[in-house]
């Protein structure tokens, strides 16, 4: 996985906004001013500190922090709608702070699309033509874009609604269609900023399934930006929790539930039900020689909670069996001992399949 | 006001002397002790001293005699205005022949099928029946002239305001000088504009058209300005997201988003082109206005009704059309829209030539209602029994006589028996307290400068007209909107009544105050207020219905009586709609009040009619200029810190 080159590799982003910006980040005085006392002391915000990650093909990687956190600011400054302070950001290894006009505009037409926290339609268009509007913007003909723009809003699940104009539909169907343009663009790179903190409750699950659902089918990376503990751990591989601007941890969402990185990050993860996040891998323990037959069989990046259920049906441990091999087991201490939080998993990085003996 | 009143246990000054309106106020008496005996001890005090005055007449009247000498041989004229003034007159003469030879039927034709395809069928019936209300009352031909001059106007201004408030939508510093200056031509009464043109162009067509466009195009650009900055951030970025370029963001995502400010611009310019098309009759511009213009000026009543009634009309249908098309945008997309068009072209088309083989071009003489005379005799009526002499209550004129007795001549007296500088230095206290310091000294300077010009006492004159106009609309239209506010019904009643008011030219309004009043400056203040007071009537109403639903809620949750929550909640938080009320008040009132000088107002209205009249345009000018300084001070001298967005009216 990380032979390949990352689809953005940022490294040591700084956004600062308020005059005079660019001293701030080469100075190594103010940088280790926090927030309140930096903009005291010269007038200026710092919403992205030393920001640095990849971003790896085909994974959803998720920035969450709460609001303030410099997030959005972050997924801004990956296509340049917002221009970074300092720092090197590289798409497919190719630097984005050095293109010009042009390029930079083949980059936001062709190869990253952004969806919107409040949609960012054109309530003068309908539907169908909102989401043929990027291909428009790229001079694509009325025909064309209009019959690509249909296949997608087919496949966001809008059909019959293509002559509709966004004043019409609900706050759900709304994103739906900016998710579809964004789509019509076939962008290598999917950026979503709190797509769904505007709606309700059952309508953001129901877009989330529906985004991992195109993930699965299509495989496209994405950037995902939230504020919601639940959707970030739902949706992504990886999360990067953001503090005033900086990132605190950088993990799965095993790691940053199972072992946080500081104080923060654990009053954060405090009420996550760690049964739904925990895989099997961290709980098991090595089997025995004689358990190699009985007992039902759990992958090992099944949940706590999946292998609890069937532990509970079958009465008796359960074997972790991957690629056909028992690799561990698990019974109702070891699930228990993570539901407590009481049994500490291995530290990141050194987390690895024990093999069996 | 500053009403945040300090803590009173905080040690030091007391606190009455924490209220920032009293340390201003402070400042200020500091300020005038030591200026003050410095200014009478060398002018005398009373009357504006003759020394600060600067006579402007000489020169201008030796610039305007240059420019009548020159208008026909100085390359300015030849090669710039010259070819300005050719190009109106064609394309208000093209208009006007196009409009005559599509003959009566089409031209009514034409408007009710637009009026549909953009308003609706109600729309469009009633824009049938005002255009052949036109004809009836035998104003085919003048409205049409008007029609004509309008057109022109509102294309050239929709133009000029959309290249303009382009200019400042788009770029901040453009924004930073047109602002203030499209905010202060906002303010400034439509008589004021009259002059300049004329002096340039002479009287004619070529002069009201420019002045109309000159009147009508700021609220475009202001609005467009306003649609393009107002934007939705977020679609913008999406927008930009995209990889669209500046262009295709231009076209494609700002101004589609802004055309409700658009439209909006549109109607706005429209009305004020029709109020200042109708105005301009005194300088030449024809048509409706003109027919009033001179049936005023013999006090001939039912002439004058027959002419404005047409106005009227005009001004319902074009308001309500423009501001239905506006409210139509975007609720549903209109499949087929383009065929509708192309009924409506059809229809006009076979109306225009049934009209034309039938021989019926020219509106039938044999149609014509002459009202003038029932309505003569009906004034003729009123005159002789309602004038005075009515038992118990007096007369309508006895009215206007005590008004302009027991009121307008005290104040006038009054106010000129002031000392000069004691007048400069109300008008700053008042400023400085309401507003800011800036806002003070232009107010000061502003009638500093009346006195420099030398018209100090008509100016005077004028201020307690508008004064005592004020006063009263205040009042009623305070104790009006406060009790629309509270009562749905009333404020259903009256909304009807308020929209017609406020769509109505300033012109209109002189008609039936003369009928009731004759004339003189009582009629022309009672003209101010009734312009005035609709504005002020909604704008009370509107500010305390938006007042904060929770605060309102949880007053009553607290038990508050009505009259509480009016007094203690309401009142209160809506001060700055109030105060907007009174700005719009002395702005409107101020303009009708210098029109006023058409129907024996005197003072600086009649010094501008006066000028254009006899030809002297010094005096005009100065009357003129003086009228600009009375309506920039009355604006800064109401004007809190805040800005308001749009026209009241």
């Amino acid at each position: 996985m990380d032979t390949t080159t990352p689809v953005f590799s940022v490294e040591g982003l700084w956004k600062v906004f308020g005059p005079k910006a660019d001293r701030i980040p080469g100075d190594p005085e103010l940088t280790s001013l926090d927030q309140a006392e930096l903009r005291s002391r010269t007038g200026c915000t710092a919403a992205v500190r030393d920001v640095t990650f990849d971003v790896r093909k085909g994974e959803v990687f998720v920035v969450m922090g709460l609001s303030g956190s410099g997030k959005s600011t972050l997924v801004r400054c990956l296509t340049r709608l917002i221009e970074p302070t300092a720092g090197t950001i590289a798409i497919d290894g190719e630097d984005v702070r050095a293109m010009d006009r042009s390029r930079l505009r083949e980059l936001r037409r062709h190869r990253a699309a952004m969806v919107f926290q409040h949609f960012g339609l054109l309530p003068h268009r309908t539907v169908l033509d909102n989401v043929a509007y990027g291909l428009e913007i790229q001079g694509m003909g009325k025909a064309e874009r209009r019959e690509r723009a249909a296949e997608v809003v087919a496949k966001v699940g809008l059909e019959g609604m293509e002559h509709r104009r966004p004043g019409q539909l609900s706050g759900g169907q709304r994103q739906r269609v900016g998710l579809a343009r964004a789509l019509a663009v076939d962008p290598e790179v999917l950026l979503f900023d709190e797509p769904f903190s505007a709606l309700d409750p059952l309508i953001r699950r129901e877009m989330q399934e529906e985004v991992i659902r195109l993930h699965r089918e299509e495989g496209r990376t994405m950037v995902f930006i939230t504020h919601d503990l639940q959707e970030a751990l739902k949706l992504g591989d990886r999360i990067t929790l953001m503090r005033d601007g900086r990132v605190v941890q950088l993990g799965t969402p095993e790691e940053i539930v199972g072992s946080p990185a500081d104080d923060y990050v654990r009053e954060f993860v405090r009420d996550v039900p760690r049964e739904q996040v925990m895989t099997v891998r961290t709980a098991m323990r090595s089997p025995a020689a004689d358990q190699n037959g009985s007992g039902p069989a759990v992958a090992p990046d099944a949940t706590v909670s999946e292998a609890i259920e069937a532990v509970a049906r079958a009465g008796a441990p359960a074997r972790v069996v991957d690629k056909g091999r028992c690799v561990g087991v698990v019974d109702s201490d070891t699930l228990l001992g993570v539901v407590a939080g009481t049994e500490q998993p291995a530290p990141p990085g050194t987390e690895q399949p024990r093999e069996a003996v | 006001m500053a009403t945040i009143t300090a803590n009173p246990s905080r040690v030091g000054l007391p606190g009455l002397l924490k209220n920032r309106a009293v340390q201003k106020l402070l400042l200020l008496a500091v300020a005038a002790a030591v200026l003050v005996p410095l200014a009478s001890a060398r002018f005398a005090s009373g009357s504006w001293p003759g020394a600060l005055t600067v006579d402007f007449s000489e020169p201008l009247a030796k610039a305007s005699d240059w420019i009548i000498d020159n208008r026909d041989s100085h390359p300015l004229f030849l090669y710039f205005f010259g070819h300005v003034s050719n190009v109106v007159v064609i394309a208000v003469r093209a208009v006007y022949l196009t409009l005559l030879a599509i003959g009566w039927a089409g031209v009514t034709a034409l408007g009710a099928l637009a009026a549909w395809r953009v308003a609706g069928v109600k729309l469009a019936l009633g824009t049938a029946v005002a255009f052949l209300a036109c004809g009836v009352l035998g104003m085919w031909v003048p409205t049409m002239q008007t029609l004509a001059l309008m057109v022109v106007a509102v294309l050239a201004s929709v133009v000029v305001g959309l290249l303009l408030g382009l200019a400042a939508g788009l770029s901040d510093r453009m924004d930073r000088v047109l602002r203030p200056v499209l905010d202060t031509m906002q303010v400034l009464p439509a008589f004021a504009y009259l002059l300049p043109v004329v002096l340039v162009f002479g009287i004619g067509v070529p002069a009201a058209v420019l002045a109309t466009v000159i009147y009508a195009a700021p609220p475009m650009a202001r609005l467009t300005s306003l649609g393009l900055r107002g934007a939705d951030k977020e679609v913008l970025e999406a927008v930009q997201s995209l990889g669209s370029t500046a262009r295709q963001r231009l076209l494609t995502a700002r101004i589609p988003l802004a055309r409700k400010e658009l439209l909006l611009g549109v109607n706005q310019t429209i009305m004020m082109a029709l109020s200042m098309a109708v105005i301009a009759a005194v300088i030449g511009a024809g048509g409706l206005g003109d027919r009033v213009y001179q049936a005023l000026a013999s006090v001939d009543v039912g002439a004058a009704l027959a002419a404005g009634i047409p106005i009227v009309l005009l001004a319902v249908v074009l308001d309500r059309v423009t501001g239905a098309a506006g409210e139509r945008l975007g609720a549903e997309p209109e499949p087929r829209s383009g065929l509708g068009w192309l009924y409506a072209l059809i229809g006009v088309v076979a109306v225009a030539a049934a009209g034309r083989l039938a021989g019926r071009l020219d509106w039938p003489e044999s149609w014509i209602v002459n009202i003038a005379e029932p309505v003569n005799r009906a004034v003729d009526w009123m005159t002789a029994h309602l004038y005075s002499g009515v038992p118990v209550i007096g007369g309508t004129a006895d009215w206007a006589g005590h008004f302009t007795t027991w009121v307008l001549d005290p104040m006038r007296d009054g106010l000129q028996a002031l000392p000069w500088w004691s007048v400069l230095l109300i008008v700053a206290a008042l400023a400085w307290v309401i507003g800011t310091w800036r806002t003070a000294l232009t107010a000061v300077l502003a009638m500093a400068a009346i006195g420099v010009l030398g018209v100090w006492k008509p100016s005077l004159d004028t201020l307690s007209q508008v004064l005592a106009a004020v006063a009263v609309t205040l009042v009623v239209g305070f104790a009006v909107g406060i009790a629309a506010a509270r009562s749905d019904r009333l404020e259903r009643a009256l909304r009807p009544v308020l929209d017609v008011f406020q769509t109505m030219p300033q012109f209109v309004y002189l008609i039936p105050v003369v009928a009731l009043f004759g004339v003189g400056r009582a009629p022309a203040v009672a003209a101010a207020i009734v312009y005035a007071l609709p504005a002020v009537v909604r704008i009370t109403a509107q500010g305390l219905r938006q007042v904060d639903q929770a605060a309102l809620e949880s007053s009553s949750s607290l038990g508050a009586t009505s009259w509480q929550q009016l007094r203690q909640v309401q009142l209160p938080l809506a001060r700055p709609a109030l105060l907007l009320a009174v700005n719009q008040g002395l702005v409107l009132v101020l303009a009708v009040v210098v029109i006023g000088g058409l129907v024996g107002g005197g003072a600086l209205g009649y010094d501008v009619v006066f000028g254009l009249a006899q030809g002297d345009l010094a005096t005009g000018l100065v009357a003129g200029g003086a009228i600009v300084c009375l309506g920039l001070m009355l604006d800064r001298v109401t004007q809190p810190t805040e800005r308001r967005a749009k026209k009241g009216a």
